[in-house]
């Protein structure tokens, strides 16, 4: 009798255990192929990237300033690569950028602490919804709001400072949010162990906490990075676009985006867009392996 | 001596406080800064068509006769940042799991992440203009559309954008879920799976749901991609192959030559843009809420 | 230790920043902004550019679209503002100063079209209308054989491709169709953006362009200085003498033949003179007639009317007809450089 029972007992755990296994296998292969989907979006992209642009890569892509289009049809015509580059839009594009990141990524680091530490209250609730809802405007909205902001009563002028408050803006809610998050997956206990010693606040949070939630948030700054290097729209609005490299903040500035979309619009710069986009993909893969550098640095 | 340094740690603590408070309120400055110039700027619109400009298709900048409305911009809105979030969310669930779980810590699962990311840095532009060369004849060539444009061709186009942002932050949860936790239910006897089921997923929900609702924002508010495939018709989309329009594409398309009334339309199209957000993002919470 | 030099170099940054921006601010190479309409970027950018070397100053075109220029120009954060529409008397009353229109050059509006195998074929203004009102569905139509005899059309549907961003290329298409066809004008009229009865919108000159490259029996219209340099196979389209013209950098030029008024506000369309193609006009530029705003000294004043003034040159109407512009002819440049020199600054002409 009680054998088989126990037979009975051990055939169906051992079925479940089976049936498991099974679920577990097809939810493995599932991860590969959907990754793999992923994975050939992205060399099917960057592929017809490469394809459409590789010719117009040399020295003089990176040195010297956009073309003007009578240079660019002549070359056209005699079948030759387009002569100048994208030197304007490189640096003008670090400038607004590092302008943005200066503007956003402390203040979004510290808004992120406040809401990981505060996350009970209704105005941290309060806080986080609207950070989510700033996710959502229109990047030509953010260009608008620069220009009403910074561009008429400020600097009066089509301005790199307005497009580096767009950008800014831009990149905040997704700062934010990553601080926030990872900061909520470092253990309490880590925390806890930090203040019982009498540690002061500043230091738990700068020596113990954003530490532990690193990766997290360089993950988020270089989204964000990533992503305002390749926005046209705001830019348009508030920084006009520039044919030489210019230093000064409160005067128009050129950025790639701004180049690529003057090349789309030329009947005769359009092949150039292709190598634009490559040199944005080579500095976001720049940023990548630097970050990814830093992350394997501070594991030793 | 240890009284005085306490105090001065309690003191040094609230100024911190004071500090995390405050910059809490540039979200708030922001947005509702933003929210007073939009407001500012739809005020003809809304003073001149009121509650129709929600329910009315109608599009008509033509001298003299104009009239606005909004809802073909509202559902075609809708309609592709939820079809994009459809397909990308398997997309991006399984990558995630690949990079910060079954791989986690792999040269492949590293080059996987930083491939996924390079997706974020390009341009839309560039999407757009892939998605015209590429997937427009792919689609006219299975059938599915005349022409290649429309809601189903944009959706495809947004979700490859938004995949980035729904990986990013989960795989930064998944990956922080503590191994000890892993580790006990695998001693327990559990596969992968029923470990990723019981303990990864639990632990990470809040972050993966964050990067979902990053994703959608992206989705709702992209412009160039979308109005480069979506076939700019300001009519309600008749299926998903057909052509439509949405708030974020028609903002950009006619800004720069709107002026008067047609501009006053355009910057309510864009606060209602703001309000769709709010509410689409809180029925995403609740959802996320219910399921957890 | 890792984190201090991070710290530091990012300062060390930030702070070579502020030096070289406090530097160039004092640097004293005079900028000189403007920003408006997209159809002439190309040629005032090659021209700004050559400009520039000349006359050491630094010009930046933004092509934001004519709206945003006249917007920018309101706003005083651009030298000018670049158009291609004039402003109605109403918008005249509605900027802060009085403005003067230069003209700089003129485009047209090219009719392209994607039938493999035809290479031309000849439009009238009534068959060109009912095409874009959706009248005429077909390419085998009795219209369209009556007056292209001898070309043999498919049976195959008309798609329509038009404009879905706003944009002076419209404008000047549908001012030329409301003056030709009552139809039109009564039931669609013009604008920079106007309520398509039919076909599929696309973005830009080149959306437009590369939509009727992909899509076999459609036909749209395109700028001229994006259609001459793809040399996309165009219509010809009847005048308002009857002539059958095809557009050229010529055939655009000579549109402007005729009655220019003192401000040259006016549009080229269904333009009397015999060889000229009839859907053209022209572009210009915006400036305030009293330069003295917004604390804007006389050097600025004087540097901004400097360039507008060589833009009515010889060497930079040359540049306009090498990258596909059509010159203004002589009696506009001259009438252009006589309301430039009517601009005041605080009572006192600026230019000689």
């Amino acid at each position: 009798m009680n054998r088989t029972i126990d037979i009975e007992k051990e055939d169906s755990s051992l079925s479940h255990i089976k049936y498991q296994k099974a679920k577990d296998g097809l939810f493995k292969i599932a991860v590969i192929l959907f990754s793999f989907i992923t994975i050939s979006m992205v060399f099917l992209i960057i592929g017809t990237l490469l394809v459409k642009g590789y010719r117009q890569i040399n020295w003089a892509f990176f040195t010297q300033v956009a073309p003007d289009t009578f240079t660019a049809m002549m070359a056209k015509v005699s079948g030759q690569v387009i002569p100048g580059g994208i030197a304007n839009g490189i640096l003008g594009s670090l400038y607004l950028v590092g302008i943005a990141s200066v503007l956003s990524i402390p203040i979004g680091i510290l808004i992120g602490v406040y809401l990981s530490e505060n996350s009970q209250k209704k105005y941290a609730s309060l806080i986080r919804d609207i950070a989510d809802i700033l996710q959502g405007v229109p990047s030509i909205v953010i260009g608008l709001i620069a220009y009403i902001w910074i561009v008429v009563p400020i600097t009066k002028s089509y301005s790199v400072l307005a497009g580096g408050v767009a950008l800014a803006i831009m990149m905040l809610p997704l700062i934010v949010r990553s601080t926030e998050e990872s900061l909520k997956m470092v253990p309490d206990t880590l925390k806890e162990a930090a203040i019982a010693l009498g540690t002061p606040y500043y230091k738990v949070i700068w020596r113990v906490l954003i530490p532990s939630a690193f990766s997290g948030l360089v993950s988020g700054i270089l989204l964000s990075v990533s992503r305002v290097l390749g926005e046209t729209a705001p830019l348009m609005l508030a920084t006009l676009g520039n044919p030489n490299i210019n230093w000064n903040i409160t005067k128009p500035g050129s950025a790639v985006p701004l180049l690529i979309w003057q090349f789309y619009n030329d009947p005769n710069m359009v092949d150039l867009i292709w190598s634009s986009t490559i040199f944005l993909m080579g500095f976001v893969l720049l940023l990548n392996l630097i970050s990814k550098w830093i992350e394997a640095k501070r594991k030793k | 001596m240890s009284a005085y340094i306490y105090n001065m740690q309690i003191n040094s603590d609230k100024v911190l406080k004071r500090v995390l408070f405050a910059s809490s309120i540039v979200i708030l400055l922001i947005g509702g800064g933003m929210l007073v110039s939009l407001i500012k700027g739809s005020m003809p619109s809304i003073s001149e068509f009121g509650w129709k400009f929600l329910v009315s298709s109608k599009w008509d900048p033509t001298q003299g006769s104009e009239s606005y409305g909004a809802l073909a911009f509202i559902v075609g809105t809708l309609m592709t940042s939820v079809l994009a979030l459809i397909i990308a969310i398997p997309l991006a669930f399984f990558t995630s799991l690949f990079i910060a779980e079954y791989f986690k810590g792999t040269k492949i699962a590293a080059v996987v992440g930083t491939l996924v990311d390079l997706l974020a840095g390009i341009p839309s532009i560039i999407y757009g203009l892939w998605g015209f060369y590429i997937l427009c004849p792919l689609v006219v060539k299975l059938g599915l559309s005349p022409q290649g444009f429309g809601v189903f061709t944009s959706s495809l186009i947004l979700a490859i954008m938004i995949v980035p942002y729904a990986t990013s932050l989960s795989n930064t949860t998944i990956a922080m879920v503590p191994n000890e936790l892993k580790e006990a239910a695998y001693s327990l006897g559990a596969t992968r799976l029923e470990v990723i089921k019981t303990v990864v997923l639990p632990n990470a929900r809040s972050g993966i749901a964050a990067s979902y609702v990053l994703a959608l924002g992206r989705a709702l508010g992209e412009t160039l991609a979308v109005t480069m495939l979506i076939g700019n018709a300001n009519i309600i989309p008749t299926s998903i192959f057909g052509t439509g329009n949405t708030m974020a594409s028609v903002i950009a398309n006619q800004f720069g030559e709107a002026s008067g009334l047609q501009l006053s339309a355009l910057i309510e199209i864009g606060l209602l843009l703001f309000a769709l957000t709010t509410i689409v993002n809180a029925i995403g919470k609740y959802i996320i809420k219910k399921i957890g | 230790m890792k984190k201090r030099i991070i710290l530091v170099a990012v300062l060390a940054i930030i702070a070579l920043g502020l030096v070289i921006t406090i530097l160039s601010k004092n640097a004293g190479s005079k900028t000189i902004s403007g920003a408006g309409a997209t159809f002439p970027q190309p040629f005032y950018n090659a021209a700004f550019i050559t400009y520039g070397h000349l006359a050491h100053v630094k010009v930046t075109y933004g092509g934001i679209g004519s709206g945003g220029g006249i917007r920018s120009l309101k706003d005083k954060v651009v030298d000018f503002g670049a158009s291609d529409a004039f402003l109605s008397d109403k918008e005249m009353n509605e900027m802060p100063a009085p403005v003067v229109h230069i003209p700089t050059c003129c485009g047209a509006v090219v009719i392209a079209f994607n039938l493999p195998g035809i290479k031309q074929i000849k439009l009238t203004p009534d068959v060109l209308a009912a095409i874009f009102s959706g009248k005429i569905k077909n390419w085998n139509s009795t219209e369209l054989k009556k007056i292209n005899s001898g070309i043999h059309f498919p049976n195959k549907a008309i798609v329509v491709i038009h404009r879905s961003d706003g944009s002076g290329t419209t404008n000047m298409f549908t001012d030329y169709l409301s003056k030709v066809d009552a139809a039109w004008r009564a039931k669609i009229g013009s604008g920079k953006t106007v309520n398509w009865p039919v076909g599929i919108g696309a973005k830009g000159n080149p959306g437009v362009a590369g939509a009727i490259h992909q899509t076999v029996g459609s036909i749209g219209y395109v700028g001229s200085e994006y259609a001459f340099a793809q040399h996309q196979p165009s219509a010809l389209v009847q005048n308002k003498s009857g002539n059958f013209i095809e557009a050229s950098v010529a055939s655009v030029s000579a549109a402007a033949q005729c009655a220019i008024p003192a401000d040259t506000r006016v549009m080229l369309n269904n333009s009397s003179a015999k060889d000229a193609y009839p859907i053209a006009g022209f572009t210009w530029l915006l400036l305030y007639k009293n330069q003295a705003y917004n604390n804007r000294s006389f050097a600025q004043a004087q540097a901004t009317l400097k360039l507008v003034d060589w833009m009515l040159d010889h060497d930079a109407q040359k540049i306009a007809s090498k990258v596909n512009y059509a010159p203004l002819a002589p009696n506009v440049a001259a009438k252009a450089k006589a309301i430039l020199r009517t601009i005041t600054y605080n009572g006192k002409r600026v230019l000689k």
